[in-house]
Parts: structure tokens; C-alpha cells; sequence
């Protein structure tokens, strides 16, 4: 019984569709199912797959993005009932993601943001055009692990740099990792400001901040 | 998608004057006894080795001529030819083969002759598929039926039949189409009259047999503006048309409606080499060549794929990019040239893949882009709006995203870095795998080995006609 629900969990997930993923965590409450098995053997599963298949080049950004909010609006769903059970799903770590100053666009950034939510991270995404103070001053907050930084424009991609000294300065790394993204980013610019990591789309992201706190997968 | 017109309908009309004026003043030079008398019965008049078509029997042939032509495979797939939509067909008739990964040519074989089946078998974009290689070891009066009777074995796609020089040929070609199931009224043939306004007996020999066979035929004149065609394109588009009006004439006095596929191979010279065919005039030429042969209710076949160049380099690119976008504006039928190179006495694997890719492209650009309610998305654009701001996680995006996008398989479309760690592949490194690929590992259902007895059976019946005629 529950065999089959996870399968249509993972589908719901897969096909994007989060009014399905919604009404799916729904009956699972009703069915006394534990919510962290709900997460972990429906909906991370077909996470994983659109993940896999867009690595492959086989499924497209926008069902990527589709799939990250049906994941979310699922997990909300949960939340309240692991609550209840006093438990929470594993926190893998707290990231705090921006684009950097000066820079408005955010797409790349919400969505390495939903991806990372998916995937088990406590998302903290302060928007767009964002000083280095707010950034490091909200790590400090929340006690972060990572930071993440987008930046679209090859003017503003300097200021990724800056946030980076800035930490340096203030003794707060290693402590706070320092992921970058962006579409001018390169590995060459990620080498060059000492940054800890860098993927060129949302699904490496994950990865990378996986790596960054010691929860690499096998 | 409108298409596109590089000629007025009034310069239409102004080539077709010209094509009736050709035809009727100038003549066409034709000596086969035969065809000559059913020609002269039907109004035409003869002075010396010249016969003269009156303009009321051209048009009247025209009017009379079936204009849709229907081509089967042996999987049983059938196209229509002028339904509207595209058609690719491979070159016809290349010398050598090409290799990229060592950069060297060398002469067809046999083997080229099937494999060559077999890997445009296997590519989407190819729809029919006529024979590719010409294997120099076979006899110049055989290599029709012998690239016919090779290929057969290596597609099941429809598979287009020879171009015919030989009245004796028609009939070898017809009975090895009926050993796969392919009767006489779904077959096509292809005749190349001499360019300028010249008949040779044999081919007008051929004429009347495939009019007697009801056969439909695709008439392909050659002419190179500067040599065999005034250097102009107007004055070539003319007498290319006369070309083919005047063996249209034959086959509708011998065949009333017999369709005919209208198709033209209009080149330019290029005058320091005496070479011709891939400057961008020959687009040109094409897409004219599709207005006229519409302008009659035609479809249309012209070259599409075309290049001088040797090697799969940025030339090659260009030339055939732009020389079959232009004929596929203008709402061309069907295009050739899959798999050519070198004006077309070339030809590689690898360039075969690289034009399925690219017929893929020249699809998605014909069909334009629809403007609806549903496809202005007011409601997509509110919705973001009024959500996040952006398109990407919207149902409307996925629902169009693969119709509106022709994604591509080879070309590149990645950061340097994703390149790099690919070993700096190129779309021609690419190309060659993925033909090699296919080669290694694509199975054409074969044929019975009765009907594989009975086309050599066919061949050398053909054969030793050949040989008593020799």
C-alpha cells in the first residue's frame, strides 16, 4: 500500500505538479504514515530523478523548477506533523543565498535555493542586490555553513570577491563555506577568489554544498 | 509561415513567356525517331535535328500533368509529395568517401553503397532515401540499377528509384521495385535532360518508357549559368523550365495526367575554377525554381544541402546552411544533399548525421510560430507577475517548451568548462561518432531471401542485356 503511494509521490514530483504532491502528503497524514518516511521514500525519490535526468541533459530547467515547488509545497504540507511528532527531517545544513550588490537577477539563485530546500537545507535567500554586510551579518545570525552568491553580470561578479575578503577579514572562514554561481562565473574565477565551491547549475549546487558539509553522497 | 518570394508574380510570368518563346522559336534538340513521331502528331513541328513545341500544347500539358506524386517504402510508409510538408532525400550519385578522422578521401565501394542505406535508415530527418554511392568498378550504362539493387536490402523508408539514362533501365528498376511490394504508380524516377534544350535518343527512349509505365518521374535539368545556361539567373531559370516542360510535353501526350515531380539543379559557374555549385546564388536559383514550379501547382524538388568544400569546416557550414534555408523559405517540397561534399562527388557519414541535424533546424524554421490567445500567454504573464517573477516554473513553459524549441543533439550548447571536460569535442567529432555508432549497431529488417534471389536475378538479367548491347 504505502509501496505504491511513495511511487505516486515520487511521479507527483517528477511530473511537477504540486497540487498533486500537496494532496499526496494530505493522505499520507490521514494514513498515519511518518512524515520523514513520506520525505524520504516518496518525494526525495523523484527529486533525486529529475535531478539525475537533468545532469543527463534530459530534462529541462523548467521542470526542474516545477519539480523544487511541488517538493516544497509537499514538505510544508509535513512540517506541522513533524512538529507534532517533535522530530524534524535531518537538516543537512543552513545556507544563506543573495545575489550580490548591484546585481537584480535571481532566477539561477531562487533556484539553487529550491533545489537546496529539496534536498534537506534550511534556505535563508535574502533576495537580490545585496551588500556583503547583509550577507555576513545574516550567516552570523542563522550560523550559517554556507553562503551562496550569485552574480549574472560580469560587472558585478567582482563583488563575490569582496564578500570573500570581507570574511577573510572578520577570521569567519573556514567556518563559512563560500559557494559561487552565476552565468559569467567560471572555474578559473572561483579558483582565482579563493571561493570553497562552484557549479555551473542548480543540480551541481546541491552537490557541492553536500560536499561543503562533510554530507557528500556515497 | 508565408514563404518566401525572391521573384514577383509578375517576373513569373515574364520567365514563363520566355520558357513558351524558348520552346516554340528556339526548339529543343531531339532525334529519337519514336517520340519524335508522337510529338509531331500531337502538333509539334521538326526542322533538322530541332523539334518545336507550340505554347497551346505546353500549357495544355501543364494543365494536364497529375501534380502530386506519392512515394512508398517497404515498411509500407507513404508520403505525398506537395501535401506541405518537407522532405529531405540524400545526395544521388557521390564518387568518394570522405573520413574526418583521419582527413583523407577515399574511392565507394560496394559496401558504401549499403551502409549508406542503412545509416540514412536510421536518420529521422532523411524521409526518402535514393542511392547514395557510385562505385567506380561497376559500368557507367549499370550504376543505377546496381546502386538501386543495394540499396533496397539496406532501408525500409521509401526509397527513391535511380536516375534513369536508359529506356532498358526503366524496366529492370520497375521489376526490382515490385520485389519489395512497390508497384509502378509508387515509385519515382529521375531523368536529367541535357543541358542546353538537348534530348539524347536513349534518355528520350527512357521517357517513354516510364510514361508507358506510369510511372511518376521527376525531371532534373542541370544547367550551370555561364556554361550550359545564360550567366544570368533570370535567362537559366527559363531555359531550365523549357528543359523540363519539353519532356513533361512527351510523357502527358503518352500518359494524360501521369504526375510529375517538378525539380530543377540550376548551378552557377564558378569561372576561375570551371567548377560549380556552392556560392549562394544556387539558393537563390532553388527558391526561384520553387516559386515557378508552384506558380504551375508543382511540388518541388531542389538542391539543399550544397558545398564546394572538402572538409566539414565552416565553409561546408555556411554554404549548405544558407543554399537550403533559401529553397526551404520559399516552400520548397523536397530538398537534396544529405550527406554531400565537394559539389556533390563527395560524400561522409559524418556529414549525413551532421544534415539530419541540420534538416532538423530548416523543419523547425518552416514552421514559423503560431500567434493565438493561448500562445500571447496573456495569463503566463500576469500569473508571473503577480507569482514569481519568472517563467520558468510555469505550466505554460513546459506545455510549449518542446514545440517551440527544436532542441539539437550535436550542435554546442554549453560553457566552456562542460567542453572541456567533454575532451573539447566539436560538433564534426560528434557528428562521426554518433554515424559510427549507428553503423555498429543499426539493424535493418532484412529482406526475404527469395526477394534478395530475385533482385540478383533482375541484375544480371540486366547485365547480359547490357552485355549484348556492349
Amino acid at each position: 500500500m504505502s509501496e505504491e503511494l511513495y511511487k505516486e509521490m515520487a511521479q507527483s514530483i517528477i511530473e511537477g505538479d504540486s497540487d498533486k504532491s500537496v494532496e499526496l502528503a494530505k493522505k499520507s497524514i490521514e494514513l498515519q504514515m511518518h512524515p520523514l518516511d513520506t520525505i524520504t521514500k516518496g518525494f526525495v525519490v523523484g527529486v533525486n530523478y529529475i535531478g539525475d535526468q537533468f545532469g543527463k541533459g534530459e530534462a529541462f530547467l523548467p521542470e526542474l523548477v516545477m519539480a523544487g515547488e511541488a517538493m516544497k509545497a509537499a514538505v510544508a504540507t509535513l512540517e506541522p506533523e513533524l512538529m507534532k511528532l517533535g522530530e524534524s527531517r535531518e537538516v543537512m545544513g543552513r545556507v544563506v543565498l543573495a545575489t550580490v550588490e548591484g546585481d537584480i537577477h535571481e532566477i539561477g539563485k531562487t533556484l539553487v535555493g529550491t533545489m537546496l530546500s529539496a534536498s534537506g537545507f534550511e534556505v535563508y535567500d535574502l533576495g537580490v542586490d545585496q551588500p556583503a554586510e547583509k550577507i555576513i551579518g545574516k550567516a552570523l545570525e542563522v550560523d550559517a555553513h554556507i553562503i551562496g552568491m550569485s552574480a549574472l553580470l560580469t560587472t558585478t561578479m567582482v563583488r563575490q570577491r569582496e564578500v570573500i575578503e570581507e570574511l577573510d577579514k572578520e577570521g569567519l572562514r573556514p567556518r563559512i563555506k563560500v559557494m559561487v554561481g552565476g552565468a559569467p562565473i567560471t572555474k578559473d574565477w572561483f579558483q582565482k577568489i579563493k571561493a570553497d565551491g562552484y557549479s555551473e547549475d542548480a543540480i551541481g549546487a546541491v552537490k557541492i554544498a553536500k560536499q561543503l558539509v562533510g554530507k557528500a553522497d556515497a | 509561415m508565408r514563404p518566401l518570394n525572391v521573384i514577383s508574380k509578375d517576373e513569373i510570368q515574364s520567365i514563363h513567356e520566355t520558357t513558351l518563346r524558348i520552346l516554340s522559336e528556339i526548339g529543343f534538340v531531339w532525334t529519337h525517331k519514336e517520340s519524335l513521331r508522337i510529338l509531331q502528331e500531337a502538333g509539334c513541328k521538326v526542322n533538322g535535328k530541332r523539334v518545336y513545341f507550340p505554347p497551346s500544347l505546353v500549357e495544355e500539358s501543364i494543365a494536364r500533368s497529375g501534380k502530386r506524386a506519392t512515394i512508398k517504402g517497404r515498411n509500407g510508409d507513404s508520403f505525398t509529395l506537395g501535401d506541405g510538408g518537407l522532405f529531405f532525400h540524400n545526395l544521388g550519385g557521390a564518387r568518394d568517401v570522405y573520413d574526418p578522422r583521419t582527413n583523407s578521401r577515399r574511392a565507394a565501394r560496394e559496401s558504401d553503397v549499403k551502409d549508406a542505406a542503412r545509416l540514412l535508415d536510421a536518420l529521422e530527418y532523411c524521409h526518402t532515401v535514393t542511392p547514395f554511392f557510385t562505385p567506380q568498378d561497376v559500368p557507367g550504362e549499370l550504376m543505377s540499377l546496381f546502386m538501386y539493387r543495394h540499396m533496397i536490402p539496406g532501408t525500409t523508408k521509401p526509397l527513391q528509384g535511380p536516375g534513369i539514362q536508359y529506356g532498358y533501365e526503366v524496366k529492370y528498376a520497375l521489376e526490382m521495385a515490385a520485389v519489395i511490394g512497390t508497384p509502378a504508380s509508387e515509385l519515382i524516377l529521375s531523368l536529367s535532360p541535357v543541358s542546353p534544350l538537348t534530348i539524347p535518343d536513349h534518355e528520350a527512349e527512357a521517357v517513354v518508357e516510364m510514361a508507358k509505365a506510369g510511372v511518376a518521374f521527376s525531371t532534373l535539368p542541370c544547367p550551370t549559368a555561364g556554361a550550359t545556361s545564360p550567366m544570368t539567373i533570370a535567362g537559366s531559370l527559363a531555359q531550365q523550365n523549357a528543359e523540363t516542360l519539353a519532356v513533361l510535353v512527351l510523357a502527358q501526350i503518352i500518359n494524360p495526367g501521369l504526375p510529375i515531380i517538378y525539380c530543377g539543379r540550376l548551378g552557377m559557374l564558378e569561372p576561375r575554377t570551371g567548377l560549380i555549385w556552392g556560392g549562394l546564388e544556387l539558393g537563390l536559383c532553388s527558391a526561384a525554381t520553387v516559386q515557378l514550379g508552384h506558380s504551375y501547382g508543382y511540388s518541388v524538388n531542389v538542391y539543399g544541402f550544397s558545398t564546394n568544400a572538402h572538409t566539414l569546416d565552416a565553409q561546408n557550414g555556411f554554404e549548405r546552411g544558407l543554399n537550403a534555408v533559401l529553397p526551404a523559405l520559399a516552400g520548397a517540397d523536397e530538398l537534396s544533399g544529405i550527406g554531400e561534399m565537394e559539389a556533390g562527388v563527395m560524400g561522409s557519414y559524418a556529414q549525413m548525421v551532421l544534415d539530419n541535424e541540420l534538416a532538423g533546424h530548416i523543419l523547425r524554421l518552416r514552421q514559423g510560430f503560431d500567434v493565438n490567445e493561448e500562445t500571447l500567454a496573456f495569463e503566463g504573464i500576469l500569473k508571473a507577475m503577480d507569482g514569481t517573477r519568472n517563467f520558468l516554473g510555469q505550466k505554460h513553459t513546459m506545455k510549449h517548451l518542446r514545440t517551440e524549441l527544436h532542441l539539437t543533439t550535436l550542435a554546442e550548447r554549453n560553457t566552456w568548462e562542460a567542453w572541456e571536460k567533454n575532451e573539447r569535442k566539436g560538433i564534426v567529432e560528434r557528428a562521426a561518432e554518433q554515424a559510427g555508432q549507428i553503423l555498429k549497431e543499426h539493424v535493418v529488417p532484412p529482406l526475404e531471401p527469395q526477394q534478395d534471389t530475385e533482385l540478383d536475378r533482375i541484375m544480371a538479367a540486366a547485365e547480359m542485356e547490357h552485355a549484348r548491347k556492349g
